[in-house]
């Protein structure tokens, strides 16, 4: 978890993120074109991503992709969030049941 | 496929996706938690999926009686490595129209844990993100299960549960 919140913890590294979230699937020369950086500079980068779990990549043919997993932060979420979310979507759940009874109700009649 | 074949499915986001996770157990134990009724409904929305995975043979995942989830053939079982399923996702009109698509499931032994890769791919250009957006809750409560033995509490992942 120490890595997730340190690769988090840069600009350059989350704009690789939000690159990858647009359009997952990429290559190093395309990541590169929407960074002022060097390929080297991308490189390090994205080796740090890899490193926490971030980003995995897939080679095909010559190329590498680089895909977004975002399996590390939802974690992070399920250790933090959960029990302040929980309440809520128990709401939610027994309000869907409601609507869902009085529709089968409607229909019924 | 080849590998240019397999380059031309990767386009706008949706057309193929890369989930990875590390989860403390052994690939016999994490092949079981895939393919059992029982462990699968408690990290999958509530959803059990039945099949007695053979190589092509047919899975179904659903809440009996409520809800249809996916369906689809198991196109390669290699226990306790790799799966690889059409995917027919079921749960809506809007996800029936994008049609099959594909999930390999990839056990690799990484020290005492395993690395669980489960790319979802052959979805169709700018496919419907319900398609796939499940993936992270479901290895997150898969490892949750495995690790303690407890169920993934979080909004949702219990949705058709008892």
């Amino acid at each position: 978890m120490d890595e997730v919140f340190k690769a988090l913890a840069d600009p350059t590294r989350r704009e690789l993120l939000d690159q990858l979230f647009e359009r997952d699937g990429q290559t190093l020369s395309a990541l590169e074109e929407g960074l002022p950086m060097t390929r080297f500079g991308v490189m390090k980068h994205l080796k740090v991503l890899e490193e926490a779990g971030l980003v995995t990549t897939q080679k095909r043919g010559r190329e590498k992709l680089h895909f977004l997993n975002p399996v590390p932060i939802r974690l992070i979420h399920d250790r933090w969030v959960s029990k302040y979310a929980a309440p809520w979507a128990s709401v939610l759940t027994e309000l869907k049941h409601d609507i869902e009874n009085d529709e089968n109700e409607e229909k019924e009649r | 496929m080849n590998d240019e074949q397999a380059y031309t499915v990767v386009g706008g986001r949706g057309s193929m996706t890369v989930f990875e996770i590390y989860i403390k157990t052994t690939p016999e134990r994490l092949w079981e938690a895939i393919t059992s009724e029982e462990m699968r409904k408690r990290y999958s929305f509530g959803v059990g999926t039945v099949s007695d995975w053979t190589p092509g043979s047919e899975y179904k995942s659903a809440v009996p009686g409520v809800v249809d989830i996916a369906g689809g053939e198991n196109l390669e079982v290699d226990p306790p490595r790799r799966l690889v399923q059409s995917f027919n996702a079921l749960w809506s009109e809007d996800v029936q129209r994008e049609g099959a698509s594909r999930v390999t499931w990839e056990i690799e032994p990484v020290g005492t844990s395993c690395r669980l890769r489960v790319t979802h791919d052959q979805l169709g250009e700018g496919a419907n993100n319900e398609l796939y957006g499940g993936w992270p809750m479901i290895l997150s409560g898969l490892k949750t299960l495995l690790e303690t033995g407890e169920d993934l509490d979080t909004p949702g992942s219990l949705r058709y549960s008892g």
